[in-house]
């Protein structure tokens, strides 16, 4: 017994060494990516990966730091695979990706296809599922990658953050994680879309510490508009108003302010606080039938003309003017889709496989082309106003007087 | 040839194994015989010569310096020879003097009371000695070890029987608060190394009549005296046999601590997990009591042995029943957070940092490699390196004297907080599971509980080093499994959560209102399982 027992812990003991630690990394042999870009040159990829230097972000003394937080590197290769490992001949550490916040990728290789890179980075093990992708529109990723920030010290958490915000309090853009990327792609009746970024200034200043040294930055990152996909290749961008609208059908707003005119002259703005989108299609007389009913409720947010709030029959007339806005861009956005890029971004036809899948079956061949470009959507929209602000009327008209 | 000379030598080995077998037969034969012999010459009854009782026991303890012998003539003729024999120390000589001699010099003289021979003892006894404990004597064995333990002996000159007269020495250290297991409400008393004060002081805590007492001695040499205590009509029986039994199977030579105890009659040897409770209060003793477990006390130490005892006791203090209930629940939710921090918190801070950095938020992750960059190295070896020098510290402080404690939890604190940051050989986060294990590891209240945790988390740092948290998990089902295998003198250690008893959990990791403990533990008691029937407080109805 007493024999067994000390064979048994001189084995165990022994598992200790012969395991040999195989994948044990210290955290300061880490080179951790927090940003991936991806582009096309010719044949080739070109990956791009921003490394952060520890070090220089938690620096103890206050104050800007010398020297960028990050680092850049980039290979050419064949493959994504192939680029990220080519990587290791510049970095001084293996690339760890299990933190990747942002995964850009140029607008050029949008427009071939995304779909080849997409498969590495979720076939790898490190590669997490909750990384928003965004086109870099009109530049490279590489370029994108490369632009220093200030407040948040990482660019990528910058990027990040700024998407999140922008999507939470206004909804041009929308963040869209590899998961919901793949979903997209892979449903029927359904194509992806993501935001852009742009680069406003000078890239070749943009990278430099330079960049941190002026109070308006020479060079920054801005998100423009949502890229329209048909399937996996980049087809087109719409403008903000129609990136709201898109918001608006998907029931992705969260918080946003319109912009409605007033009865008579000017205009007010109306801050939505809570809003969610019913989608709903049928069959009608053999063609398909979409009907979109939006529920919104808002604050008066800013009233830029002489109007007495605090009649029953105004507020219900401003309402009345903001369900008609919020509709006329919600069709106006389908109709600029419908006619520009014939693509459903909307997922219209995965409402339709939903509810009548026998119909479906027979519309999918020629969806896009056909039937959703002549599309009948019905939109309604119903707005409650509940909060007038701290103030009552506005005091402009007294100040004329 | 070869073949044969093969089998010639088994031969010669099989005759010398035999050979050697029969030598230790009659060694231990012998050493039988010896024994007998000793026995026979120590159950020798007392001659009735008094020079030659004084004789024989000055052969039997050497001539030793501290033995007096205090030979006196009373009587009217002055011709009954009296005896009186002590150690020096163990007796308090000016009552010996006071209570034994001057008696037996002065007021003996006058007696007119004895007419024969035989009624000198029962006058000696009955009528002279003012003293309470006196006992009859009657063979050197019991003779010599009653003065061993700090007895008076008197021998009359002529007869065959002596006595025994209790006036032990009780100038011990006073009773005083406990060192260990401080409190902020409760009793401040604690036991001292005196066997019947630690006893008194259970008494005067428990009235009743059912608190039995069984002293037997331990140990060959030292014939220590060691005490079970428990309350009849409320103690478990079958624990109670298994106590008496396993105390009477212990033949050691010394005992000089209930640690001796402990070690020799605890269900599983190998085990880091402590299965007697120990403790210096005699309020917690009391407590146990009440629950039917059984106490062991020994001579010459403070700390009280308690069975059978389960995994849950050593996170309960004395002070859970003297506040209120629900702060007392949330502080055993806290210990038992600590439990799993002082085990698991180097482990897994190794595990995640160096297999699973994904599990770290990103933030904490870069503010966590920017410690470490340029510390040289491996998480496993820098925890390993912090954790042996805090067990240093905490050894010397213990050792050293208490003046120079102060240096050391300086130095300490300079060394491992500051420089070794500093100097960039220890990454800062390391410091903080450190110190956070240490301080969790102090809050458990059993010391010797904490003790054995602190062992383990270096088997589970070792594993977390060669596998990660597969290492930590394995260990963890590992630990469990080892934990509901033990036993405490016949009780499930893990009891009442394996097996699980509804019951018993009022008073487990909760602790409800006294109100509602109304049974005591389920598996500790087979008998007399009700304890109160209070009502819960209520306010007057009003009218």
């Amino acid at each position: 017994m007493t024999k067994k027992i000390i064979i048994f812990m001189i084995i165990s003991i022994l598992f200790l060494f012969i395991t040999g630690c195989w994948n044990r990394r210290e955290l300061n042999e880490l080179a951790i990516s927090v940003g991936e870009g991806i582009d096309k040159e010719e044949d080739l990829y070109k990956v791009s990966t921003q490394i952060v230097i520890p070090g220089q972000i938690e620096s103890k003394t206050a104050g800007p730091s010398f020297g960028a937080p990050v680092e850049l590197f980039t290979a050419t290769e064949d493959t994504v695979f192939e680029g990220v490992r080519e990587i290791t001949r510049e970095s001084p550490r293996k690339l760890y990706h299990s933190h990747l916040r942002v995964l850009v990728i140029g607008e050029a290789l949008a427009r071939e296809g995304i779909s080849d890179v997409l498969d590495f980075v979720s076939r790898d093990h490190e590669f997490r599922t909750d990384f928003y992708i965004v086109i870099a529109k009109d530049t490279s990723a590489e370029n994108v990658l490369s632009i220093l920030t200030s407040i948040e010290k990482i660019p990528a958490n910058n990027m990040i953050s700024s998407l999140e915000t922008s999507e939470e309090v206004w909804a041009p853009t929308t963040a869209v994680t590899l998961d919901e990327l793949i979903k997209m792609l892979v449903t029927e009746g359904k194509n992806p879309v993501l935001t852009g970024i742009m680069i406003q200034g000078d890239p070749s200043i943009g990278g430099t510490t330079q960049n941190l040294e002026k109070i308006p930055p020479s060079t920054h990152l801005r998100y423009s508009e949502m890229a329209v996909f048909k399937k996996d290749k980049l087809v087109g961008w719409l403008d903000r108003d129609q990136s709201k609208g898109y918001n608006f059908i998907m029931d992705n707003i969260n918080n946003t302010v319109t912009d409605v005119s007033c009865p008579k002259e000017g205009k007010f703005n109306f801050e939505i606080i809570q809003s969610k989108t019913n989608m709903e299609a049928k069959m009608e007389k053999n063609t398909p039938k979409v009907d979109i009913i939006i529920q919104s409720e808002g604050n008066v947010g800013e009233v830029k003309c002489n109007i007495d709030l605090s009649k029953q029959k105004t507020i219900e007339e401003l309402e009345k003017r903001i369900e008609d806005n919020i509709s006329n861009t919600v069709k106006e956005t389908i109709k600029a889709v419908q006619e520009d890029f014939s693509v459903d971004i909307f997922g219209f036809g995965d409402a339709m496989h939903r509810s009548d899948t026998k119909a479906w079956n027979k519309l999918k061949e020629d969806w896009n082309e056909t039937h959703f470009a002549d599309l009948d959507v019905q939109v309604q929209a119903d707005i409650k106003i509940r909060r007038l602000g701290k103030i009552g009327n506005s005091i402009i008209p007294e100040i004329k007087e | 040839m070869l073949l044969e000379n093969i089998r010639a030598m088994r031969e010669i080995k099989k005759g010398e194994a035999m050979r050697r077998r029969i030598q230790k037969l009659i060694k231990k034969k012998t050493k039988d015989l010896n024994s007998k012999t000793l026995d026979q010459k120590q159950k020798k009854s007392i001659i009735s010569s008094l020079e030659e009782s004084i004789k024989h026991l000055n052969e039997t303890l050497g001539n030793s310096d501290d033995f007096v012998v205090r030979k006196i003539s009373v009587g009217k003729e002055e011709d009954i020879n009296i005896g009186i024999f002590y150690i020096e120390g163990l007796v308090d000589t000016e009552r010996v003097s006071d209570f034994i001699i001057e008696p037996l010099m002065f007021d003996f003289q006058e007696d007119e009371s004895i007419h024969s021979k035989q009624d000198l003892l029962t006058v000696i006894k009955d009528s002279t000695i003012a003293v309470g404990d006196i006992q009859d004597v009657s063979d050197y064995e019991s003779l010599v070890s009653s003065l061993a333990s700090g007895y008076v002996i008197i021998l009359v000159d002529g007869f065959t029987k002596g006595f025994t007269i209790g006036l032990t020495n009780e100038n011990y250290r006073n009773v005083t608060e406990p060192s260990q297991e401080t409190v902020v409400r409760g009793p401040k008393e604690g036991f001292t190394e005196t066997l019947r004060t630690n006893t008194a002081l259970i008494r005067r805590k428990i009235n009743s009549p059912n608190l039995r007492i069984e002293t037997r001695k331990i140990g060959e040499v030292t014939q220590t005296q060691v005490s079970i205590m428990f309350i009849k009509g409320i103690v478990n029986e079958k624990v109670l046999e298994e106590v008496r039994a396993r105390l009477s199977k212990i033949n050691i030579d010394g005992l000089l601590e209930s640690n001796y105890i402990e070690e020799l009659i605890q269900d599983k040897t190998f085990s880091p997990f402590p299965t007697i409770y120990n403790t210096e209060r005699p309020d917690v003793v009391s407590a146990c009591l009440l629950e039917g477990r059984v106490a062991i006390l020994v001579n010459g130490t403070p700390f009280v042995l308690v069975v059978p005892s389960l995994f849950i006791q050593f996170f309960q203090a004395a002070e859970d029943h003297y506040q209120r209930w629900d702060f007392s629940t949330f502080i055993r939710f806290l210990r038992i957070a600590c439990f799993f921090i002082t085990l698991l918190a180097p482990s897994l801070f190794i595990a995640i940092t160096t297999y699973h950095q994904e599990m770290i938020p990103t933030p904490l992750l870069i503010s966590l490699a920017a410690q470490r960059e340029g510390v040289p190295f491996p998480a496993f070896v820098e925890a390993l390196l912090m954790e042996i020098t805090f067990e240093i510290l905490r050894e010397g402080g213990i050792r050293m004297p208490k003046a120079v404690g102060q240096a050391i939890s300086i130095v300490g604190t300079l060394v491992i907080g500051t420089a070794a940051v500093e100097a960039g050989f220890i990454s800062a986060a390391m410091v903080i599971i450190v110190a956070i294990t240490a301080i969790a590891s102090f809050v458990i209240p059993a010391h010797n509980m904490s003790i054995s945790i602190r062992l383990i988390r270096f088997l589970f740092m070792g594993l977390a080093a060669s596998f990660g948290l597969f290492g930590i998990t394995a260990a963890f089902i590992g630990l469990i499994l080892h934990l509901c295998s033990i036993r405490s003198f016949g009780i499930p250690y893990m009891s009442p959560f394996g097996p699980f008893n509804v019951p018993d959990q009022k008073d487990s990791l909760f602790r409800l209102p006294l109100w509602r403990l109304s049974t005591r533990p389920r598996l500790v008691n087979q008998q007399n399982i009700n304890r109160e029937q209070s009502p819960s407080p209520k306010p007057p109805s009003k009218k």
